[in-house]
């Protein structure tokens, strides 16, 4: 049992902690601003500031927090429903499949035609490979099965990538679009970016309330059914959110690891497993560790969002699987 | 033995197969009643739990509740009316033990009423702030036998809820199967010690996913019936004899 000040400060704690974090992501840059320069800008009474801030910096903090929250929420979703705390958009390859959806797109050409076109596709490669996880690995599956599925999916999909990267070389310009979007970065978003990915706050609203039923899911299906829970109509809404919310990340952000892994355990070994406060920490907790990543990434002279949250959740990764074996 | 032939069964099962694991059970079981299933393994024991339950959606057959078809019943309604403990006690995630028992109030809005009563109950009092993946198999039990009898539901569907627990529990459990009978409930449990099924009020008895026999105890457990099914020899004899104190 968690001392209660833990518990019931966490959330603050951690909105506290995200504040922070755009404002100190506001402010890094070639241009370093202050606070004041900061309100300044975001205001328009400083020009140079002004164009910074909401050409650049802005979107490219309000990209990272949705990337973030929806990467961390799936990830908590997905330990919930596979009950398994090991379970991750990244891990099981539901990322993969949404950037083979994506790639495919931007091979074939498709993801100019539209805004919309580029998460469309991740979010059907999405769901194929949360159908083929469903498929190979049962609910309540061991680490080993379930890690393995992963394993197994996520060198498919990349065989899918390989083939359009090898396949469409009829633009040099596409490969390179491909190549520079599968890194997983932030540079260069836009609010076109955002809009894309914006569809992850109806998301959060949705799961918000699926708290409580997805302790009793969590801790065994044919219990929580007995219990009063609707399990197969909760189990389709937890798997969509999830689905849809980790397509859209990787949509905008290319498939950023780790995330959906990291975010909700750490979370858990701070506050207890309970979903109800673990929801709404973990899309705040995600858009903040999101948000550090990227700090880290352009203070250490521009690496790129992927290779920080993998540099940082893959030890984590080795440490939990030691930890349990 | 104070079975009610009139009124309202606790449980109704009409001609419920599951393919390869039950094959046409039909059974009523009546307000107050104590019973024990008992059967060889996989004989379809936990399969007519979970079916009896509603887990498990039985080919063409019907399950009812207090009269009521369970198709008609709605999933709240399900987490009020019957409690289900399962065979395998797993938990992935450290819940606390006080936060499990509570998760039976959750058909009630979670208004967490009785649980510290249930807590004490079992004997978990101590326990209650422990993460229940940190606990023995026995505990862990308790633990699910506590959210069930938090739930408060009439008909309580236990699967093997003693083959986990030291003598003393055991028999704490069984004595609190007794209490809840004479409260009204309706407790069914599977069972492997043939002896204990001898105190309930009915015993069911499965074989290769049939019923093979169904009544009283005495009845039901003769020699013959034992050697047949269970391939044992039975006999009635002095030996060591264990009571709670």
């Amino acid at each position: 049992m968690k001392p209660a000040w833990v518990t019931r400060g966490a959330l603050p704690a951690a909105v506290i902690l995200l504040v922070a974090l755009v404002i100190l992501s506001l402010g890094a840059g070639d241009l370093h601003l202050g606070l004041a320069r900061i309100w300044a800008g975001l205001v328009r009474r400083d020009e140079l500031a002004a164009t910074i801030l909401w050409q650049v910096r802005l979107p490219r903090v309000c990209v990272a927090m949705l990337i973030g929250g929806a990467l961390g929420a799936s990830g908590l979703v997905m330990q919930a429903y596979f009950r398994n705390s090991l379970a991750s958009p990244g891990l099981l390859g539901v990322s993969s499949g949404g950037a083979a959806g994506a790639v495919v797109a931007i091979g074939a050409g498709w993801a100019s035609l539209s805004l919309w076109v580029l998460p469309t596709a991740a979010t059907i490669g999405a769901f194929v490979a949360t159908g083929a996880v469903i498929g190979l690995a049962r609910r309540g599956a061991s680490t080993e099965r379930l890690l393995l599925a992963g394993v197994a999916l996520n060198a498919m999909l990349g065989a899918v990538v390989s083939y359009v990267l090898s396949n469409f070389t009829i633009t040099y310009e596409r490969n390179a679009q491909i190549i520079f979007w599968l890194l997983g970065g932030l540079e260069d978003r836009t609010w076109e970016h955002a809009a894309m990915a914006v569809a992850v706050l109806p998301c959060a609203a949705l799961l918000w309330p699926l708290g409580r039923p997805m302790d009793l899911l969590s801790l065994g299906a044919a219990e929580a059914q007995s219990l009063g829970v609707d399990v197969r109509t909760l189990r389709r809404r937890l798997l969509v959110l999830s689905t849809v919310m980790t397509a859209l990340a990787t949509a905008v952000g290319g498939t950023v690891g780790f995330v959906g892994l990291v975010v909700p355990h750490v979370l858990r070994l701070l506050v207890g497993p309970e979903h109800r406060r673990l929801v709404p920490l973990s899309l705040v907790g995600g858009a903040a560790f999101v948000l550090a990543c990227d700090l880290i990434g352009r203070a250490a002279g521009g690496l790129r969002l992927g290779i920080v949250t993998a540099l940082v959740g893959g030890p984590y990764f080795l440490w939990l699987l030691r930890r349990q074996a | 033995m104070a079975a009610a032939t009139t009124g309202v069964s606790a449980l109704e099962i009409e001609h419920a197969s599951v393919p390869g694991r039950l094959h046409d059970v039909s059974l009523r079981l009546e307000p107050g009643q104590l019973v024990a299933l008992v059967g060889p393994n996989g004989s379809g024991k936990s399969t007519l739990l979970q079916v009896a339950a509603g887990l498990l959606a039985a080919d063409g057959g019907r399950v009812a509740w207090a009269g009521r078809a369970l198709k008609t019943v709605s999933f709240a309604e399900r987490g009020q009316m019957a409690a289900w403990v399962p065979q395998e006690a797993v938990f992935e995630f450290g819940f606390s033990v006080r936060s499990v028992v509570g998760q039976g109030r959750f058909a009630h809005d979670d208004d967490d009423a009785g649980v510290d009563a249930v807590l004490n109950r079992l004997q978990l009092t101590a326990l209650a702030h422990r993460p229940v993946n940190r606990l023995s198999g026995g505990e862990r039990h308790r633990v699910l036998i506590g959210r069930a009898l938090a739930t408060e539901a009439k008909l309580q569907l236990w699967d093997e809820p003693l083959a986990a627990l030291d003598v003393r529990h055991a028999l704490e459990v069984l004595r609190l199967a007794h209490e809840l009978k004479h409260a009204g409930h309706t407790v069914l449990m599977s069972l492997h010690d043939l002896r204990q099924a001898h105190a309930f009020d009915r015993v069911i008895v499965l074989q290769d996913g049939r019923l093979q026999a169904f009544g009283p105890p005495a009845e039901v457990l003769t020699p013959e019936r034992l050697r047949d099914v269970f391939g044992v020899k039975a006999r009635i004899a002095p030996g060591l004899s264990i009571e709670l104190p």
